[in-house]
């Protein structure tokens, strides 16, 4: 179960970066989550943006361990408990960990608490991430959506 | 001296900690400040409404005289009040936060010292919540009094007088201090979380901590050049203005103070125009603050990503594009001038000189920096594409005018100086080569420009298409280097706007009709613009003396609202970053046409 889910935590990353991407080409969305992760490590966008999506990939994974963990202390594993945990993981992602734990460890990340002793690099997402754009949470959750299926689906064999 | 219990706007100096701003009255009382943030609704609002604004009071009790001034070069106010039987100075600040303690969300500062004799002073605060439509519920809580409102709340600390009491409606107390004493309250915010109550101690430090801060932000102000207090006041304003989560730049932190007592326009101007922005990167990068100039680029590239190629005018100060205008039918307007509006109608205008100030600022930061990626080159090339493709549309040009669109010169010009700026970065490799586009449509605007908005009896530009009359953003054309700003169109497009619309130090935008027929008064911006062209048309000693009637237009703390009544007096809303941007650009322009 686990090398499924790890598999399907692979290829749901992969879907869940291309898919903000593709949101971010058609206007939807100001979120570049590779852009946003890897410019904690380097303010040049393009090295940042390089880091960022190697970070989000291991983000993918180990996430997908998570999932692992959850289906093995259920007994279950299929892509509708794994669309569940994704609606959770979204939320998570959008109220907790992208909106305040990013910007509170993030070096270039503007928060709240920020004053005129900073200069940050980049206005924080805000609650569900909406500062990036209204149709920002409807994206989010929707890939994480795919994200989970593809985890539960992956991880409980087709 | 009030009038209905509003006081001048000249009156007012401003504190701020690059979240939010208060307004500080002559005499001592604090009539404006939103909560968190500079958009956030007001909790003292006194400025729009005397009666039920709310405020933050502190003066003596008996009749004084004030006097202010900032500590140095800083944004933290000192007001010297004397009374018959003694000097008392009140020093005010929104607190920067220390990283390394528990610091509270927000912090109002207000430090009292006698200085000399016996002062009694009084306090109180009547906070009211949401733009002045609840007065909050007072408790008390480990000892603090406490006022909430909403999600909003505040704790008043005091010390070195009277204890804090309820009066039912708000919080105060008194003072009464001898030479050498001296006071301190501290008024800490909280927004959807829990209060941190200040201790005195750690309120005067962060009060110090928050001057040290300024003085050394201003000790890397570059600038060495005449009127080098004015600059200097001019860039701590902008910081001021700079709302630090996001490096946005508000227009200015009020809305709806009038452009004409008892008129309508009255505007929000809590948002970030992207042509100030990008003027804000040019000055802030020539002052050398590069890391509010790199954070300024930022900030413009990632704000207008979701819209890219197209421009939105304005965008809220986090980012989000959402701007919709109402009206506030329960507050009087500063001296009946009414509606008040929050948000801004303007957002989705079509204003085409935008892209050129973006370009412009663009360039000149690649420029400086020589840095710029292939992904913000690929920006700068829809850019340009896009203008290459809409320059022929009417808009409604820098002012917003609400008459409908039209040709606008300044427009034009500035989709000509968006295209050449992006050839320039094609020439060096740093954007996608389409020269041969844009250079064909920059000669195509020109050909426009000079068919149809050159009047050569006049010997002036219009204004635009099918009008005779001059406007001052033409002056914008030399500071732009659209033309020879010696050359003979541009001096004589000086002249006609000095002729038609400059009354002494005061510039009208324009008398033409904007949609709105009524009067306002001169915009400083354009005065500042004035000096700009005359420097750099060569009539140096004519700008030096404009400029230096325009520093002693300044108010006593060195600030400037939109506009300049007749009179003298300030009108619109304040301090308004496009003045002092332009205020930096002139000095900029007089230091370098030289003595």
């Amino acid at each position: 179960m686990i090398l499924g889910a790890l598999a399907g935590g692979a290829v749901g990353t992969i879907v869940l970066t291309t898919g903000l991407r593709l949101a971010q080409e058609l206007g939807w969305t100001r979120m570049d989550i590779p852009l946003l992760l890897g410019t904690v490590f380097s303010p040049s966008r393009s090295r940042a943006e390089v880091i960022g999506y190697a970070v989000h990939f291991v983000n993918g994974l180990l996430f997908s361990l998570a999932y692992a963990f959850v289906f093995a202390a259920t007994g279950r594993a299929d892509w509708l408990l794994g669309l569940g945990l994704g609606f959770v993981h979204a939320l998570f992602a959008g109220g907790g960990l992208v909106n305040v734990l990013l910007p509170a460890v993030h070096p270039r990340m503007g928060t709240p608490w920020s004053d005129s002793q900073e200069t940050p690099l980049l206005e924080p997402p805000g609650f569900m991430l909406l500062n990036y754009g209204r149709a920002t949470a409807i994206v989010t959750v929707v890939l994480h959506l795919a994200y989970g299926a593809i985890v539960g689906a992956s991880a409980g064999g087709f | 001296m009030r009038v209905d219990g509003f006081a001048a706007i000249e009156d007012y100096a401003v504190v701020g900690d690059g979240r939010t701003a208060a307004l500080v009255a002559r005499d001592g009382s604090v009539d404006w400040l939103c909560l968190p943030n500079f958009d956030s609704p007001s909790v003292f609002g006194r400025v729009l409404d005397a009666e039920r604004g709310g405020s933050f009071q502190l003066a003596p009790t008996t009749s004084f005289e004030s006097q202010r001034e900032y500590v140095g070069e800083t944004n933290v106010l000192a007001t010297t009040f004397r009374t018959a039987d003694g000097v008392v100075r009140v020093t005010d600040a929104l607190t920067l936060a220390d990283r390394s303690w528990l610091a509270p969300l927000r912090e109002l500062v207000r430090q009292v010292e006698c200085l000399s004799g016996r002062v009694e002073l009084a306090w109180s605060i009547e906070p009211r919540f949401d733009y002045g439509r609840r007065a909050g519920r007072i408790s008390s809580r480990a000892g603090h009094l406490v006022a909430e409102g909403g999600r909003t709340a505040l704790a008043v600390g005091a010390w070195g007088g009277t204890e804090a009491r309820a009066t039912g409606t708000g919080i105060a107390g008194s003072f009464d201090l001898s030479g050498g004493e001296s006071g301190l309250l501290s008024m800490t915010v909280a927004d959807r979380d829990p209060l941190v109550f200040g201790t005195r101690a750690a309120a005067a430090e962060r009060l110090q901590s928050t001057l040290e801060f300024w003085r050394g932000w201003s000790a890397r102000t570059a600038y060495d050049g005449p009127w080098r207090e004015l600059v200097a006041r001019s860039a701590l304003a902008l910081k001021l203005l700079v709302f630090a989560p996001s490096a946005a730049i508000a227009a200015a932190p009020t809305t709806s103070l009038p452009e004409w007592l008892g008129g309508t326009r009255n505007w929000d101007y809590r948002y970030a125009w992207v042509r100030d922005a990008a003027f804000s990167l040019v000055a802030l990068l020539r002052l050398g603050h590069t890391d509010e100039a790199r954070s300024f680029f930022w900030w413009l590239e990632h704000a207008t990503a979701l819209t890219l190629p197209r421009l939105r005018v304005l965008y809220r100060l986090n980012g989000a594009v959402e701007t919709a205008e109402r009206e506030l039918e329960h507050l009087s307007g500063y001296r009946g001038s009414r509606p008040v509006r929050v948000g801004n109608g303007a957002s989705s205008q079509l204003q085409l000189d935008v892209y050129g100030s973006m370009i412009d600022a663009l360039w000149l930061y690649a420029d400086e920096s020589g840095d710029l990626s292939a992904h913000e080159g690929k920006a700068i090339a829809k850019l340009a594409d896009w203008v290459a493709e809409h320059w022929r549309c009417e808009d409604f040009g820098i002012w917003e005018v609400r008459s409908g669109p039209a040709h606008f010169t300044h427009s034009k010009a500035m989709c000509w100086v968006a295209l050449e700026r992006a050839s320039k970065l094609a020439e060096r490799g740093l954007v996608p080569d389409h020269r041969e586009r844009w250079n064909g449509e920059a000669a195509s605007i020109r050909r426009f420009v000079d068919e149809r908005l050159w009047n050569g009896e006049r010997n002036t530009y219009v204004r635009a298409a099918s009008s005779d009359d001059v406007d001052a953003s033409l002056l914008l054309l030399s500071l732009f280097e659209y033309d020879d700003p010696r050359g003979e169109r541009l001096r004589g497009t000086v002249a006609a706007i000095e002729r038609e619309l400059r009354d002494g130090l005061r510039v009208r935008r324009y008398l033409s009709d904007d949609g709105i027929g009524e009067p306002e008064g001169g915009f400083v911006a354009c005065s500042f613009w004035l000096v700009a062209a005359l420097a750099k048309a060569g009539r140096v000693d004519e700008a030096g003396a404009l400029m230096e009637e325009l520093a002693g237009a300044a108010n006593d703390v060195g600030l400037y609202a939109e506009e300049l009544a007749p009179d003298g007096s300030f009108l619109g809303n304040f301090p308004q970053a496009l003045s002092h941007l332009a205020c930096v650009a002139a000095a900029q322009a007089l230091s370098e046409a030289g003595p």
